[in-house]
C-alpha cells in the first residue's frame, strides 16, 4: 500500500511538471483533412507516410489528421456537415464541387483573407487556377489537374490511309473517312463520344472559337448561341447523323471496349485512359496527340481538383498546410503516383517530364474551365438536352441553342 | 367492452413503446420533416438557411417539362408491368396448382428471377438489347429477319419496354406463389359443383376461382402498384435515363434532382406528389374491387 502512495505521488509530480511544461510550449492545433485519394492508392500512401509527416516536422505544433471519403460521397458529406456545423479545416474538392461550396457559404476568400495570397497563387498554373475563381474572388488552391487529348487506334489510320488531324477541318475529314465496315463486315465509327453533356461538347465549342457565356459568367444569350457555338453544334451534330461520331447512346459498345477492339477509331481522353487500356487491350497500338485546332485554337476541357478552406477552420494552420501541398516539393511527389501538377517549379521537374501523363501538360496549359458556377450541373443538364434534340434531329442547332441560351441567362441570374 | 386496469394499461403501454418510439423516430419523422423540406427553398444557394418557401416547389415540379415525362413513363410502366405480371403468375400458378408432381421444381424455377438481384438481372437484359447485343445477334446473323441492328436502348419506348420486360420477368415468381397459396384457399367443393352444373374450365375461372381469391387480386395490385412506381435499379442500369431524361422515372429523376442539381426541396415535393398519386390510386382499387362485392 505504502509503494503504491509513493508511487502515485511520483506520477502526480511528473504529471503536474509536464503539464506545466506544456503550458511554456505552444499548444498544438490539429486540422483535419478530407479527401478522396482511395484509402488503398499510392496518392494516400504518399499523403500519409511522406507528405504529412514532412509537413508536421516543418510546422511543430501542427498536426494533420487526414480522412480518406469516397469521391461521391466526400461531396454528400461536406453538404450534410455544413448543416450541422462539423466541417473540416481542409479539403480536396472536384473542380465542380466548388461553386456549389462557395453558394452555400462555407469556403473562405483565400484573396481577401491571406495577405500572401498572390505570391502563393503565382506559383501555380493560371489555368488551373481559374477554376478557383467564383465571382471574381478565390476560393481554392488548385491542387492538381487533368485533360483530355485525342488517342487513336494507329493501325485503323494508317489502313485508312490519313494523317492525325491537326485542324478542325482535317479533323471532320478524318473521322468521316474512319467510319464505314471494317475488314470484318462489322461498323466501325471514326469518333468515340461517351455522353453529351459540356465535359465532352466544350472542346469543339472552344476550339470552333464558341464560348458559354461572357466572361464574367453572368450571360449566356450571345455566346451558347453565337454563330461558332452553333457552328461547332451542327458540325458534330452533322457527323453524327453521317455515323461518323457514336458512344453516347444508352445501347452502345462502351468507349474503352470500341476503342480496344478496334471499333472506335479516336477518342478525346484523359490520363486515366492509358492505365485502363493497359490494363484491358495491352495490345491494341495507340497514339495521343493534342485536341484539332479551329478558329479558337486547339483547346481542351480542365479537369482535377482544389483544395479549399472552410469558413469554420483554424486558418492560420490551414493555410500553412494548403501551400505545403501546393509547393514544389509536395506536387513532386503526387506526381509521381500520376497526379499532374499545377505547380510551375514542380512541372519543370524530370518526374514530371518523362511521366506517361507528359503529353497532357501541353493541353492542360491552353484548356478552359467549365463555368464556375453554381447553378453548372443544371445548365450542364440543360447542354446535354439540348444536344439531344440536334443530334437527333428533333431541332435545329440555332433553334436549340436558342432556347438553351434563354434558360441559362435564367439559371445565371 | 371491458375496462382494463390501471396496471393493464401502463403495461401495454410499456409493451407498445418501443415498436412505436421506432415507427416514430424512422417513419413518422421523416416523413413530416420531408414535408417540411418540400415547403422549403433547398438548394445550393440556401442549404444552410432553408427558408420557407410556401408552395414554390410545388409549382417547380408541375411547370416541369421532364416531371410529365416521367411521370407519363412511370404510369405506363405501371399500367404494362402489373398486370402483365400478374396474368402470368396466375396463369403459372393455376398450372403449378394442377399438376401432382414435380411441383416444387417448377416454383423454385419460376421464382428464381425473384430472388436474382435487380443490378445483375439489369446488367444481363442490357447485354442482350445492347445494339450489338445477343438479341440482335439472334435475330441477324442466326435468324435472318432483320438486316441491321435496332437500337432497342435508344430511344424513348424501346428503352423503357426493356425495362418493362425485365419488370415482368422479375415479378412472376412473386405473383405465382402468392396466387398458388390463394388457389389453394379456394373450398374444392365449389369446382365440384360447377362441374355438376356443367361449366367448362373457362367458366369455373371466371365463377369459381376469380371471385374466391379476389381479396388476394387486390393486395397483389395495390402492392405492385407502389412497386411499379418505385422502379429505379432497372432503369438507372439500363438506360441511365437516356436519351436525355425521355426514359428516367419519378425515382429516377428524383435522385438526379436532389442529388446531382441539389434541389432537395423539388425532389421532396416530387415525392409527396408521388405519394399522392399512389394514395389516390389505391383508393380507387379499393373501391372497384367493393364495387364488384355488391
Amino acid at each position: 500500500m505504502r509503494t503504491l502512495t509513493k508511487l502515485l505521488s511520483v506520477l502526480l509530480a511528473l504529471a503536474l511538471s509536464m503539464t506545466a511544461c506544456a503550458a511554456f510550449a505552444e499548444e498544438t492545433v490539429t486540422i483535419n483533412f478530407w479527401h478522396h485519394y482511395s484509402a488503398q492508392s499510392a496518392e494516400n500512401e504518399t499523403l500519409m507516410n511522406v507528405l504529412i509527416p514532412a509537413f508536421e516536422a516543418e510546422n511543430p505544433g501542427i498536426k494533420v489528421n487526414a480522412v480518406s471519403h469516397e469521391w461521391a460521397e466526400l461531396h454528400d458529406k461536406v453538404l450534410v456537415s455544413a448543416q450541422s456545423a462539423s466541417l473540416p479545416d481542409v479539403a480536396r474538392c472536384d473542380i465542380a464541387w466548388l461553386p456549389e461550396f462557395q453558394k452555400m457559404g462555407i469556403l473562405t476568400a483565400l484573396d481577401e483573407e491571406m495577405a500572401d495570397f498572390a505570391e502563393v497563387s503565382g506559383r501555380l498554373l493560371d489555368s488551373a487556377m481559374s477554376t478557383t475563381v467564383i465571382a471574381g474572388h478565390n476560393y481554392a488552391l488548385a491542387l492538381n489537374t487533368n485533360s483530355k487529348i485525342i488517342f487513336y487506334n494507329t493501325a485503323m489510320l494508317e489502313a485508312a490511309g490519313v494523317e492525325v488531324p491537326a485542324t478542325m477541318d482535317q479533323w471532320v475529314e478524318v473521322i468521316t473517312k474512319l467510319s464505314g465496315e471494317n475488314a470484318n463486315g462489322q461498323q466501325v465509327w471514326g469518333w468515340n463520344e461517351p455522353a453529351l453533356a459540356g465535359w465532352n461538347i466544350c472542346p469543339f465549342i472552344w476550339s470552333f472559337g464558341g464560348a458559354l457565356t461572357n466572361e464574367d459568367q453572368t450571360v449566356a444569350t450571345g455566346y451558347i448561341n453565337g454563330p461558332a457555338t452553333v457552328k461547332a453544334v451542327e458540325t458534330f451534330a452533322e457527323l453524327v447523323k453521317s455515323g461518323a461520331i457514336i458512344g453516347f447512346n444508352a445501347g452502345d459498345i462502351p468507349m474503352t471496349d470500341g476503342f480496344g477492339t478496334g471499333r472506335y477509331a479516336m477518342m478525346l481522353e484523359g490520363p486515366w485512359k492509358s492505365a485502363e487500356l493497359a490494363g484491358a487491350y495491352p495490345d491494341v497500338a495507340y497514339g495521343t496527340a493534342p485536341m484539332p485546332a479551329g478558329e479558337g485554337g486547339s483547346i481542351s476541357v480542365l479537369g482535377g481538383e482544389d483544395i479549399a478552406m472552410f469558413n469554420t477552420a483554424n486558418k492560420e494552420a490551414a493555410w500553412k498546410f494548403m501551400q505545403f501541398m501546393t509547393s514544389e516539393y509536395a506536387e513532386t511527389e503526387m506526381a509521381k503516383c500520376g497526379q499532374i501538377p499545377v505547380n510551375k517549379a514542380a512541372l519543370e521537374s524530370d518526374t514530371v517530364k518523362n511521366a506517361d501523363y507528359a503529353p497532357f501538360i501541353e493541353a492542360i496549359q491552353t484548356a478552359k474551365a467549365r463555368p464556375t458556377v453554381a447553378a453548372w450541373s443544371e445548365m450542364d443538364n440543360g447542354l446535354t438536352v439540348a444536344m439531344t434534340a440536334v443530334v437527333t434531329g428533333e431541332k435545329t442547332a440555332q433553334e436549340a441553342m436558342d432556347e438553351l441560351a434563354a434558360e441559362w441567362d435564367e439559371l445565371l441570374k | 367492452m371491458v375496462t382494463k386496469s390501471r396496471g393493464m394499461r401502463s403495461q401495454l403501454i410499456a409493451l407498445l413503446l418501443p415498436g412505436l418510439l421506432v415507427f416514430g423516430v424512422f417513419t413518422v419523422y421523416p416523413i413530416i420533416r420531408l414535408f417540411w423540406m418540400s415547403l422549403c427553398d433547398m438548394s445550393f444557394s440556401s442549404m444552410l438557411t432553408q427558408p420557407f418557401a410556401g408552395l414554390m416547389n410545388y409549382r417547380e415540379v408541375f411547370s416541369d417539362e421532364t416531371f410529365f415525362t416521367v411521370f407519363v413513363n412511370s404510369i405506363v410502366y405501371t399500367l404494362v408491368t402489373v398486370p402483365g405480371q400478374m396474368a402470368i403468375g396466375l396463369f403459372v400458378a393455376i398450372l403449378l396448382n394442377g399438376i401432382k408432381r414435380f411441383s416444387v421444381t417448377f416454383r423454385v424455377i419460376n421464382y428464381l428471377p425473384v430472388v436474382t438481384s435487380w443490378v445483375i438481372a439489369s446488367l444481363v437484359f442490357r447485354y442482350i438489347f445492347n445494339t450489338e447485343g445477343l438479341l440482335n445477334y439472334f435475330l441477324w446473323k442466326i435468324v435472318g429477319i432483320t438486316s441491321s441492328n435496332i437500337r432497342w436502348l435508344d430511344t424513348r419506348w424501346s428503352g423503357l419496354s426493356v425495362a418493362m420486360i425485365l419488370g415482368i420477368w422479375k415479378g412472376i415468381g412473386w405473383n405465382m406463389v402468392i396466387f398458388l397459396a390463394a388457389l389453394q384457399q379456394v373450398p374444392q367443393d365449389l369446382y365440384e359443383a360447377a362441374e355438376i352444373d356443367g361449366c367448362g374450365a373457362w367458366k369455373k375461372f371466371v365463377h369459381v376461382t376469380l371471385p374466391g381469391i379476389r381479396g388476394t387480386v387486390l393486395f397483389a395490385l395495390i402492392e405492385l402498384t407502389i412497386g411499379g412506381f418505385n422502379v429505379f435499379t432497372s432503369i438507372k442500369m439500363i438506360t441511365g435515363g437516356k436519351p436525355a431524361h425521355q426514359t428516367d422515372t419519378l425515382l429516377t429523376w428524383m435522385y438526379y434532382k436532389a442529388f446531382s442539381t441539389g434541389k432537395f426541396g423539388y425532389a421532396a415535393a416530387l415525392s409527396f406528389v408521388m405519394a399522392l398519386t399512389l394514395g389516390l390510386l389505391a383508393i380507387v382499387q379499393f373501391r372497384a374491387m367493393r364495387n364488384k362485392d355488391n
